[in-house]
């Protein structure tokens, strides 16, 4: 049995002959090259879990009924000591995520607000499933939508989608293979003095086997001998660039070397988990997380230097959070949140979608910023205008988006 | 002896029930339970005697007994001692799975520690850890499912982790009615601990539940670190939370009431029901199993034991398509490989670092939803690497701090000499003979010769097959 380069035929001939195992890494590599030339923009989705409070990231400092509702922790207005960074007359952005500020004014980065969708529920658990699955209130979907993305766009290999986490995120699941790490340095067998009989016995163990285990252990492998191979994946960071030291900054990290090591990566998510979920004590814990945030993105967007031009990061969470504060200097679970965006292909310097404004009446449920673009039509133009994904129905079944929200150009 | 996929015989069965009843077999476990037989077995899981050998390695560890006040009074005198708290908490745990005869209240202890998840990294969290674990879980986890839900409702780290010390009802400060509400624990009461997210509660109810438990909170964080109930917290009034009425004027026993009403909520006997099927038999839980276990936990009164005894008599438990078909977590296959080389534990310091590189950091879980008992989506590439290698430094004999091992007695009886020799022991010892001929045949193909010891690769292979990846 050969290791196809389509992963769905060799699920379908799934009756194997157990031995005489025929594993040619070099032909990865071939068809690495082959997957870089047939298009090499990456889109890199952050997904910070646990619902991230949208208005106090990009604050609406313009908006008459931000402070009123935010009496404890609502953001300095721009100007003041510790205040927010000015976007434009309405919105700043939150003060830890300074860093960005600059990329912003050079129009490297936007903001998307206001966006999110009802059906996802204030679930943590449901919300996530329901938006990695992308089908908004149902439950049961098999796959998640950049598996279906990916499945749309060339390349095959085990390093076409990675996703820095502890667990494979609702978003990949499906035939298509992704490597998924929480780290990519030092992937190799410790076997010390006996590693070729080892790998080679390993593979007659694994390579016939059709559990899901069987399936794991050849992308173990598979990603093993690519990383061997490209040890320029966890070279330093380029143009001086200086990551945090929190997952965010390293994922964000190796991220840069696989774009830059040109493995045709395609999709690269990276799970941001932290202290989001602000029932009590915001103020501290969104500073300690956008510091992170901020510090990881910046230094990302100087290690690849001109490479951005092929890049769209896209960061987002399952849901916002109340509008107002509630009784421990935090917020409960709400419904539009903010998006923010990093690119060249990114229509920087501005904050997109239609904000439906704070006052009780346009409340979602009174209580809830509310949603005035669905998430599946800002996922659906970052995997057509920028991943070149033609079957844009198939992302978001059941759903056709009849705009785009006009972030990426 | 045959080695087949489709060997189903007593010692595949045996091995099965070590695998889902406890963290996997020791060497000679197969055995032991074939010569006291499955019921008998079974009977002493379910209905355990006190564990001498386990009291007797546990007792160099005193901070294991210390109440939080003990814990905060010293780490309030100086701040380092929390650090060898935690690491004999750790070790408590690893000692008590990888030694103790009581296997099932051990696999218990893990599950209704995981339903009812609080966060060591938490603040507060992690002084109370050592009293919620002893004081909130463990005594109930064989009995009835509501003591077990009040003693965590009752918790200062669940008031704590869920933020519930910190909900009030409405107060007027300054002239001012300020909302004091938070719903973090009402939510999560309702859809993690009991009735689950499609019981069809709606929002309404989840804030109604959150007035029900405003007053509910710790005396304080810092010195004592109890549970205390504070009526100028409490909203008064009426309230009505998912068919349950409760007039205006209440106070604590208003959660208390709410606390039972869940618990004997048919949604929650389906609910944990479910989970507990799917921990013990299938990522897919089969809806017959968990109907019959629903049905014995409310006829019950959510007698926990009464629903394992339905499980493991079940003909779904002993089917043998669900033999290895479930994927172990990181926690499962480090400890079923810890037992599969007779490792005696004293610490725990070497070996959470190997969780933590397999995705699975022990006790820190950061969400209330708790780590997830669905075993396939555990696994990754990355992580599965981790548990190669782990497999490959203890079949080894590396050097782990606090941790020795046997890995010869895995293999009891061969010829240390022969692969093949080595391969049958193996597969008999730890799998009960229910192995693929592919992972068979490769381990017993280690060349002869060479400086690694034929043990240490063959072993280190099966640790490695994906059959020791799976339960």
């Amino acid at each position: 049995m050969t290791w196809d380069i389509s992963r769905r035929v060799f699920m379908r001939g799934a009756g194997l002959a157990a031995l005489g195992v025929g594993f040619h890494p070099s032909s990865l590599l071939v068809r690495a090259a082959e997957a870089a030339g047939a298009g090499d923009e990456v889109l890199v989705s952050l997904f910070l879990r646990g619902g991230a409070d949208g208005l106090n990231m990009v604050a609406p400092y313009g908006d008459p009924q931000y402070y009123s509702l935010r009496q404890t922790i609502g953001l300095g207005r721009p100007g003041q000591a510790g205040g927010l960074l000015r976007l434009d007359d309405t919105f700043g952005l939150h003060p830890s995520l300074a860093p960005l500020k600059p990329l912003f004014d050079e129009g490297r980065m936007g903001v998307l607000h206001a966006v999110g969708n009802y059906n996802l529920g204030r679930s943590h658990f449901d919300a996530q499933d329901f938006m990695e699955t992308g089908t908004p209130g149902v439950k049961g979907t098999t796959s998640g939508w950049l598996d279906r993305g990916l499945a749309d766009i060339p390349g095959r290999d085990i390093t076409q989608g990675v996703a820095f986490s502890a667990q494979v995120p609702r978003s990949y699941i499906g035939g298509e293979p992704v490597l998924v790490a929480q780290s990519l340095t030092s992937f190799d067998f410790r076997a010390r003095n006996w590693r070729d009989e080892a790998e080679r016995l390993l593979h007659a163990m694994y390579d016939g086997n059709p559990s899901p285990v069987g399936k794991t252990g050849r992308e173990t492998m598979a990603a093993v001998n690519v990383l061997l191979r490209t040890p320029e994946v966890n070279a330093a960071p380029a143009n001086g660039a200086v990551y945090p030291n929190a997952f965010v900054g390293t994922s964000l990290r190796q991220a840069a070397g696989l774009i830059k090591a040109r493995l045709g990566t395609r999709t690269i998510f990276v799970n941001v988990t932290g202290g989001f979920d602000t029932h009590a004590n915001q103020i501290v814990a969104n500073q300690n997380d956008y510091t992170n945030l901020g510090q990881a993105l910046a230094a990302f967007d100087r290690d690849l230097g001109p490479l951005m031009d092929k890049v769209v990061v896209m960061v987002n969470t399952e849901f916002g959070r109340t509008a107002a504060e509630n009784g421990s200097v935090g917020t409960d679970h709400g419904s539009g949140f903010a998006m923010l965006y990093l690119g060249g292909r990114v229509r920087g310097g501005r904050v997109h979608g239609r904000w439906p404004g704070l006052a009780k009446a346009q409340l979602y449920q009174e209580r809830d910023l509310a949603v005035t673009t669905d998430f599946r039509d800002a996922f659906t133009e970052a995997a057509v205008r920028h991943l070149g994904v033609t079957d844009a129905a198939a992302l978001f079944p059941g759903y056709a988006p009849e705009s785009f929200p006009g972030v990426i150009a | 002896m045959s080695v087949s996929p489709f060997e189903n015989g007593p010692r595949a069965q045996a091995a099965h029930l070590l695998n889902r009843i406890g963290f996997g077999p020791r060497p000679g476990d197969i055995g032991r339970v074939l010569a006291q037989g499955f019921d008998r077995f079974v009977e002493s899981q379910v209905y355990p005697d006190a564990d001498a050998d386990v009291r007797s390695r546990l007792s160099g560890l005193q901070t294991l007994d210390y109440s939080t006040a003990r814990v905060l009074e010293l780490f309030n005198a100086d701040n380092r001692t929390i650090g060898p708290i935690i690491d004999e908490f750790n070790s408590a745990k690893l000692i008590r799975a990888v030694h103790g005869t009581n296997q099932l209240q051990e696999v218990l202890v893990d599950f209704w520690f995981n339903h009812f998840n609080v966060n060591l990294n938490d603040g507060f969290v992690r002084y109370s850890l050592t009293s919620y674990e002893r004081d909130a879980i463990r005594p109930f986890v064989l009995g009835k499912f509501r003591d077990l839900l009040s003693a965590t409702a009752h918790h200062a780290a669940m008031m704590y982790y869920l933020d519930n010390y910190l909900s009030t009802g409405p107060r007027v400060v300054g002239g001012v009615t300020r909302l004091g509400l938070n719903e973090n624990y009402g939510r999560e009461l309702m859809e993690l601990h009991t009735v689950g997210v499609d019981a069809g509660y709606t929002q309404q109810d989840v804030t109604e539940a959150a007035r029900v438990l405003t007053g509910w909170g710790i005396d304080n964080t810092g010195r004592s670190g109890q549970f205390m109930f504070r009526l100028a917290n409490h909203d008064r009034g009426a309230k009505s939370v998912f068919g349950l009425g409760i007039p205006a004027g209440g106070g604590q026993e208003e959660g208390d009431r709410l606390v039972d009403y869940l618990a004997d909520h048919p949604a929650t006997a389906q609910f944990i029901s479910k989970r507990l099927v799917q921990r013990f038999v299938s990522d897919d839980p089969p809806a017959g199993l968990v109907g019959r276990c629903a049905a014995t936990f409310q006829g019950t009164g959510g007698d926990i034991a009464r629903v394992m005894l339905t499980i493991f008599g079940s003909r779904e438990f002993w089917d043998p398509s669900v033999f290895g078909a479930k994927t172990k977590t990181p926690l499962e296959f480090v400890l079923s490989a810890l037992r599969a080389v007779d490792a005696q534990v004293s610490r725990a310091s070497s070996v959470t670092p190997v969780l933590t590189a397999m995705g699975m950091p022990l006790y820190q879980c950061i969400p209330p939803t708790g780590y997830t008992n669905v075993g396939v989506e555990w696994l990754n590439p990355s992580s599965h690497l981790a548990r190669v290698n782990f497999a490959f430094d203890i079949a080894g004999g590396a050097t782990l701090a606090g941790i020795t091992t046997a890995p010869r007695s895995a293999a009891e009886g061969a010829d240390f000499t022969s692969a093949t020799s080595v391969a049958t022991a193996v597969a008999d010892e730890l799998f009960g003979n229910r192995m693929s001929f592919e992972s068979y045949e490769a381990a017993s193909r280690v060349a002869a010769g060479g400086s690694v010891s034929m043990l240490t690769r063959a072993l280190g292979l099966m640790l490695a097959s994906p059959e020791f990846q799976a339960r």
